[in-house]
């Protein structure tokens, strides 16, 4: 028989993904990370805190993502997608097509000289669009690896412009335009596909107003806002630049279309809460819920904490957002014994949306050849007592791309799968 | 004053970063003309490729003894740096890395201030690394095999995966059989899939399985040790372990209360939970009313065939309240919602026509197939209030519930209720947390490294928790938690390979001490034990993981720092502030 490849390829660099590497890379096994962006730490990086410790996002993750890149055993291949996976457990074989970066990761020292210069301004979409980015950069300041990256759609050079700002402010010849795109091809014994999760498209529920109402945000919007890495620097502010005396916040935004619950939402929208009491202790709010998931040992103590800092918690039976002479206004039945149609004035509305599966979820799956669920996340081998197997041996799933969840189940997840892998040598 | 030494100082530019406002020249001259200093030389780019050769070249050439480099901040180089002194073959730790790049160049913006601040800071950074002890990367063995506390569905799921050819398990189950709570059910949620099938075959494996040793009827009344090296005492009562007895299982059958010793590098707790005592809550009429039932009774009732009332009819109406004990145990326990549609089907299953009522708070249906689930069972012509203040009473032999809630104020009449009471810490978690040094939260579960990034180890390194000893949770989860601790233990201590212990640790100096034990109480990780011949606290080297809090709260100043000793911190601070 052959002998089993003890490599190990994983894709998504989020917690769960970085959390697997991390074990694998610690156990002697060589590991590739490949990461459709240019930086690591998934989606949590986007957040100022976490749930229900309220600890700093970033901080927690920086010494992960440090000794990620530190760690000889850990190849990680950003700007990169798997395209092919052939074989069987044990043996392998991945083609991953990685982008050129264009900046190289050794010399360049990320001290952001070559921003300025570059001509380019498009939206920035880690931030959600709420400010912008020039051709050459990182997604937000922070941001691991950091070093810029050019994006080739908006570049005047590769459009075929004779720019070259970017590489003249560069004081250490870390910007390469002749890089290529490569195709890889790499030897495996396991695969862990860790590849997260989006959030509900809010303008699918249009009586809620997003997009057509201005300061109606999604929740990745309002993280943002909050983040002092972020767009505002942390400031709370409405479109107009005023600052909010006011704020709803609706969570289940698309439960019933998507026929489940995120189990997440309640608790980030309950933080949501300690954030705007954080930076403006005046403001009003009103969390709209339909029914508070808060499970486990330690999240309804957070509720109540929450509860002092004197919200009101209304469970509504239906709820609309509109624009009513100028003023945003909410329309909603509670759930009471006889409910009556009442209504709401808010200067900002912030929505929960539900966790679905990635974009680029049933690509993957074709890639990779194992199957989806109804909803479209990763099954499981078996989903009560398998859950981070699938249904291909040597093919393992962990954190969100299997369902929606928080990050110590995702990172459960991730150290399950290295169990499994680390079990079946 | 220690020893001549040979210092090298290198400057880093970091391009324009520290050169445009540093003015480096003047800092080359200055730390030249001090007497102490062998070689001063500065870099564009020292953390670069070729400024990595050059140091290391230099440090060879002109045969160093100490190095420092002022450059960024140490988080960002400190390892880069200290791996290239290794490689020159000098002791990593006698380096020293002083910030001047967000300490000075980012935040002063006068050239000359900044400049003699960078002085100041390599000045002090010399002073500082002359103090420096080379410190040893130290590596113990560890004995790969474990043992594992507690054989439900999570410690069973765990010995699976742990048990391998070259590693043990020892997995110690306090009843007469392995399997937990789960041998009580019928069916799973949400698929409702016979769980017999799904136990046996696992306990089977189990049984199967050479690498395991059951020991049921047994406990754990003694662990010593540490990380890699722990001696557990188990006392066992089996007479009986298993159905196929191994050749170890006949070998002790018939011993009574044997007293086992076993040798392992790790502990994997898995001792489940209870539930809440119901005598608590006297508002619902459990032990006082005949047909008032607990979930796990109910449960075991519906397992074992029939649904009955006490008198032996079949029930017409049955209630099943959510959230018992939620407010007075002050969490949500996560399953009860959903085992509670579970007890609906069983009921529509088996008695159609019965009219079924849940009287619930919140619907808790998280993740992808939950609610799928609740809209099925609804469908089956179950009711659902949301209510609250809920009391029961009874008068000839029908109960009554009174409550406030939506749609329907009116009391529920009812022949049956099952009571959904909260998930509580297992009765042995006090014990076992004394036992095994490790904490419980206020709830009484115990508590993991880290809430976020570290679910299933603790603070002390080589014992970890799992399943519902965790925290209250389905079986899915309890048996990722338990692969989860596989994934934590095969990665780090493997068969043949020594464990890499932390270098920076703290010491205590026997001389000095006084015997107070006021560090044994600050340190998390269960590192200091008081020597109760000599008298005084002794850190385990295994277990420290250089934090410093016994050395802040020592009071006679015996414990210290390694590489963060009084005198260096003080030599550093002094020559600073010159
Ligand atoms: C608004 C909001 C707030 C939240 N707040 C909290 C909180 O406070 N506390 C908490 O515990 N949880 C919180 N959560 C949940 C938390 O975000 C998730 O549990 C966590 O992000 C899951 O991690 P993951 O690694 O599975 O996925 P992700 O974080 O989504 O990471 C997936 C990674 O995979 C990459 N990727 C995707 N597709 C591919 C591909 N095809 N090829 C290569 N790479 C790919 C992505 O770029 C990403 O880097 C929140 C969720 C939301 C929506
Ligand atoms: C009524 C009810 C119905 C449920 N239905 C479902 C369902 O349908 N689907 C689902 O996913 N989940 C269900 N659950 C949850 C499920 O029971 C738990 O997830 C699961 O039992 C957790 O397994 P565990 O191994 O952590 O704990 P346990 O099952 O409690 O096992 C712990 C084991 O440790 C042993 N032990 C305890 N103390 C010691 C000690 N000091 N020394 C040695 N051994 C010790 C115990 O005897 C026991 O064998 C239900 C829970 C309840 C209460
Ligand atoms: S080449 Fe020009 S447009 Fe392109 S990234 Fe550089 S500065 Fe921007
Ligand atoms: S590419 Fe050059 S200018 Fe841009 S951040 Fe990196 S080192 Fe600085
Ligand atoms: S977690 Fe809360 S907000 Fe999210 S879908 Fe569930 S009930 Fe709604
Ligand atoms: S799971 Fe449901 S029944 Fe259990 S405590 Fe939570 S809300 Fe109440
Ligand atoms: S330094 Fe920290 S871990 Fe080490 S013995 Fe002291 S208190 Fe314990």
């Amino acid at each position: 028989m052959k002998e089993k490849n003890g490599n190990v390829l994983i894709i998504g660099a989020g917690v769960a993904g970085m959390e697997a590497s991390l074990l694998l890379a610690n156990s002697d096994k060589k590991v590739y990370l490949v990461e459709r962006t240019s930086y690591t730490g998934g989606n949590v990086i986007k957040f100022e805190k976490v749930f229900s410790n309220m600890e700093c996002a970033t901080c927690m993750l920086a010494p992960k993502q440090q000794e990620l890149l530190a760690n000889e055993n850990i190849e990680l291949l950003t700007l990169a997608e798997v395209i092919d996976v052939k074989g069987s457990a044990g043996d392998f074989t991945v083609k991953v097509r990685k982008k050129a970066r264009y900046v190289d990761l050794q010399n360049c020292i990320g001290c952001s000289a070559c921003f300025e210069p570059c001509p380019v301004s498009v939206k920035n979409e880690f931030e959600e669009g709420l400010s912008e980015r020039k051709a050459i950069y990182v997604p937000c300041p922070g941001a691991l690896p950091n070093v810029p990256a050019i994006d080739t759609e908006n570049c005047v050079r590769f459009k075929g412009k004779d720019c070259q700002l970017c590489k003249e402010a560069c004081m250490f010849e870390a910007i390469d335009f002749d890089q290529k795109d490569e195709e890889l091809k790499l030897k495996v014994g396991a695969i862990i596909v860790a590849t997260g999760f989006s959030t509900f498209d809010s303008k699918k529920t249009p009586h809620l107003g997003y997009g057509k109402l201005a300061d109606v945000y999604t929740a990745f919007e309002f993280e943002r806002m909050f983040a002092s890495n972020g767009p505002t620097e942390g400031e709370i502010k409405l479109r107009n630049g005023e600052t909010p005396k006011s704020a709803v916040i609706i969570h289940c935004v698309g439960r019933e279309e998507k026929g489940y619950c995120s189990g997440v939402c309640c608790m980030y929208s309950l933080k949501f809460t300690h954030y705007l009491k954080e930076k403006l202790p005046e403001i009003k709010i009103a969390e709209f819920y339909s029914d508070l998931c808060i499970p486990g040992k330690s999240y309804q103590k957070f509720y109540e904490e929450t509860k002092t800092m004197g919200p009101e918690i209304i469970r509504f039976n239906e709820i609309e957002v509109v624009n009513a002479n100028g003023q945003l206004t909410v329309n909603y039945k509670p759930d009471t014994l006889n409910p009556k149609p009442q209504t709401l004035n808010t200067d900002m509305v912030i929505l929960a949306p539900a966790i679905e599966p990635d974009g680029n979820a049933n690509k993957l799956a074709e890639v990779i050849g194992i199957p989806q669920d109804e909803y479209g996340f990763f099954a499981e081998g078996h989903p009560e007592i398998d859950s981070v197997a699938t249904q291909k041996e040597g093919i393992f799933i962990a954190g969100c791309v299997q369902g929606p969840k928080d990050i110590q189940d995702s990172v459960a997840q991730s150290e399950a799968a290295v169990g499994k892998i680390l079990s079946s040598r | 004053m220690p020893m001549e030494e040979k210092i090298g100082v290198y400057v880093c530019e970091c391009g324009p970063n520290i050169a445009d406002k540093v003015d480096i020249d003047k800092v080359v001259e200055t730390i030249s003309s001090l007497p102490s200093v062998n070689v001063v030389e500065r870099h564009k780019l020292l953390c670069s490729e070729d400024g990595k050769k050059f140091l290391k070249e230099s440090i060879q050439k002109n045969e160093l003894t100490r190095i420092v480099v002022a450059a960024c901040s140490p988080k960002q180089h400190e390892v880069t740096f200290m791996r290239v002194c290794e490689s020159a073959g000098i002791n990593p730790y006698f380096f020293q890395l002083t910030n001047i790049r967000e300490q000075c160049a980012w935040i002063i913006d006068d050239k000359e201030e900044a400049t003699e601040r960078t002085i100041r800071y390599i000045r002090a950074a010399i002073r500082r690394v002359l103090y420096h002890k080379a410190l040893e990367k130290k590596e113990i063995e560890a004995n790969p095999d474990v043992l594992v506390i507690g054989g439900g569905i999570a410690g069973i799921s765990a010995s699976l995966l742990l048990a391998s050819g070259d590693r043990k398990v020892y997995l110690i189950e306090k009843t007469k059989v392995v399997g937990g709570k789960v041998r009580e059910f019928a069916k799973l949620f949400p698929r409702m899939e016979p769980c017999s099938d799904i136990i046996s075959q696992k306990i089977k494996e189990v049984e199967n399985n050479k690498n395991i040793e059951v020991h049921t009827d047994s406990e754990v009344s003694e662990v010593l040790g540490f990380l890699g090296n722990f001696v557990a005492k188990v006392n066992t009562s089996e007479n009986k372990a298993i159905e196929q007895p191994s050749e170890q299982a006949i070998k002790e059958k018939g011993l009574e209360n044997k007293e086992l010793e076993l040798k392992v590098g790790a502990v994997v707790v898995a001792t489940g939970f209870s539930m809440l005592d119901l005598q608590q809550l006297p508002q619902y009429g459990y032990g006082k009313y005949d047909n008032v039932y607990t979930a796990l009774e109910f449960e075991k009732m519906n397992a074992e065939g029939k649904i009955l009332l006490k008198n032996g009819k079949p029930p017409k109406q049955i209630a099943i309240i959510h959230c018992v004990g939620r407010e007075k145990v002050g969490y949500c326990s996560r399953v009860c919602c959903m085992y509670s549609l579970k007890f609906a089907n069983y009921i529509k299953s088996k008695l159609p026509s019965v009219k079924v009522s849940h009287l619930y708070t919140d619907l808790t249906v998280p993740g992808k197939t939950y609610q799928k689930f609740y809209e099925q069972t609804k469908e089956k012509d179950v009711e659902f209030i949301r209510a609250q203040d809920i009391e029961i009473t009874e008068s000839n032999g029908q109960l009554t519930i009174n409550h406030k809630g939506t749609p329907n104020l009116k009391p529920l009449n009812t022949d049956m209720v099952i009571l959904s009471s909260a998930i509580t810490p297992s009765s042995d978690a006090h014990k076992l947390a004394e036992m095994l040094n490790i904490s419980q939260g206020d709830n009484g579960f115990f508590v993991e490294e880290h809430p976020k990034l570290a679910p299933v180890s603790t603070s002390m390194e080589g014992i970890f928790i799992t399943g519902c000893a965790q925290g209250p949770k389905n079986i899915s989860d309890s048996i990722v938690q338990a692969q989860a601790v596989a994934g934590k233990i095969l990665s780090s201590i493997i068969p043949g390979k020594k464990l890499e212990l932390e270098v920076k640790t703290s010491e205590i100096s026997e001389a000095l001490c006084i015997g107070c034990q006021t560090c044994l109480e600050v340190c998390s990780y269960g590192a200091i034990y008081f020597d109760e011949i000599k008298r005084v606290c002794i850190v385990n080297e295994v277990l420290c993981r250089g934090c410093g809090n016994c050395v802040g709260s020592c009071p006679s100043g015996a414990a210290s720092s390694k590489h963060f000793t009084t005198t260096q911190l003080h030599q550093e601070v002094v020559e600073a502030l010159r």
